[in-house]
C-alpha cells in the first residue's frame, strides 16, 4: 500500500514537471512567432504561469513526506506568481499601449483606439 | 527519488534550456524595450522552472528559496520597466 501510494506521487510528479515544461516550449514558440508585443505578451503572460504552477508543484508533492516545510513553501510560491505575473504582464502592456507600440494589422478589437489618442505626448511633457 | 522521475526530470532540462533558448533569441532581436521586457520576464519563469525541476532531480530543497528571490526580482523588474515606460521615470 505504501509503495502503491509512493508510485502515484512519482507519476504525478513525471505527469506535472512534462506538463509544466511543454508549457513553456509553448511561451518561447509563441514568444517568437506571433506578430506584435501584444501577442508575445499573450503567450508569455498566459502558458509561463499555469507552466510554472505545474514545474513548482513538482518539488512540492516530491517532498511532501520528508520536507514538509518545503512544500507549504512551495505552495506559497504558486499563491505568489499568481498574483504578481499577471500584474507584471498588465503593466507592461498598458505601458506598450501609452508609448504608441504597433497592434498587428489584424486585430479586430481595440477599444482603448478613442481612450488614449494623444495621451504619450501630454504625459511626456509634463515631466 | 525512482528512476521514473530521475529520467523525467532530465528530459524536462533540455525541454526547459530550449524554450529558454527560444526567449534568448526574442531577447536579442525583439524589435522594441517592451520586447524585451516580455522575453526577460519569460526567462526568469523558466529559470523558476528549471530551479524546481533541479531541486527534483538532486533530491535536495537547499536551492528552493531562490524560487522566492527571482519571482520577487522578476516582478519589481517588470513593473519598473512598464513605469518607466509610460512615465518616463521609475519613482
Amino acid at each position: 500500500m505504501e509503495s502503491m501510494l509512493a508510485h502515484a506521487t512519482d507519476l504525478a510528479i513525471a505527469l506535472a514537471m512534462i506538463a509544466g515544461s511543454l508549457l513553456m516550449l509553448v511561451a518561447g514558440i509563441g514568444l517568437v512567432r506571433l506578430p506584435d508585443v501584444y501577442c508575445r505578451m499573450h503567450a508569455a503572460g498566459k502558458a509561463c504561469t499555469l507552466g510554472v504552477w505545474l514545474l513548482i508543484l513538482a518539488p512540492a508533492l516530491h517532498f511532501a513526506t520528508t520536507e514538509p516545510f518545503l512544500t507549504v513553501r512551495a505552495l506559497a510560491a504558486i499563491v505568489f506568481q499568481a498574483l504578481t505575473t499577471p500584474g507584471a504582464t498588465y503593466l507592461l502592456a498598458h505601458a506598450c499601449y501609452v508609448r504608441g507600440y504597433p497592434v498587428h494589422s489584424g486585430t479586430e478589437l481595440d477599444e482603448l483606439k478613442d481612450t488614449f489618442p494623444s495621451y504619450p505626448q501630454d504625459r511626456f511633457g509634463q515631466e | 527519488m525512482s528512476a521514473l522521475v530521475a529520467h523525467t526530470a532530465d528530459v524536462c532540462m533540455v525541454v526547459l534550456f530550449l524554450s529558454a533558448a527560444l526567449c534568448l533569441y526574442r531577447l536579442v532581436i525583439g524589435p522594441g524595450a517592451a520586447d524585451r521586457a516580455v522575453a526577460a520576464d519569460a526567462l526568469i519563469t523558466i529559470v523558476v522552472g528549471m530551479i524546481c525541476v533541479l531541486s527534483v532531480r538532486w533530491n535536495s530543497g537547499l536551492y528552493f528559496d531562490a524560487v522566492w528571490i527571482l519571482t520577487l526580482i522578476g516582478f519589481l523588474g517588470s513593473a519598473a520597466i512598464a513605469r518607466y515606460l509610460a512615465q518616463g521615470r521609475i519613482f
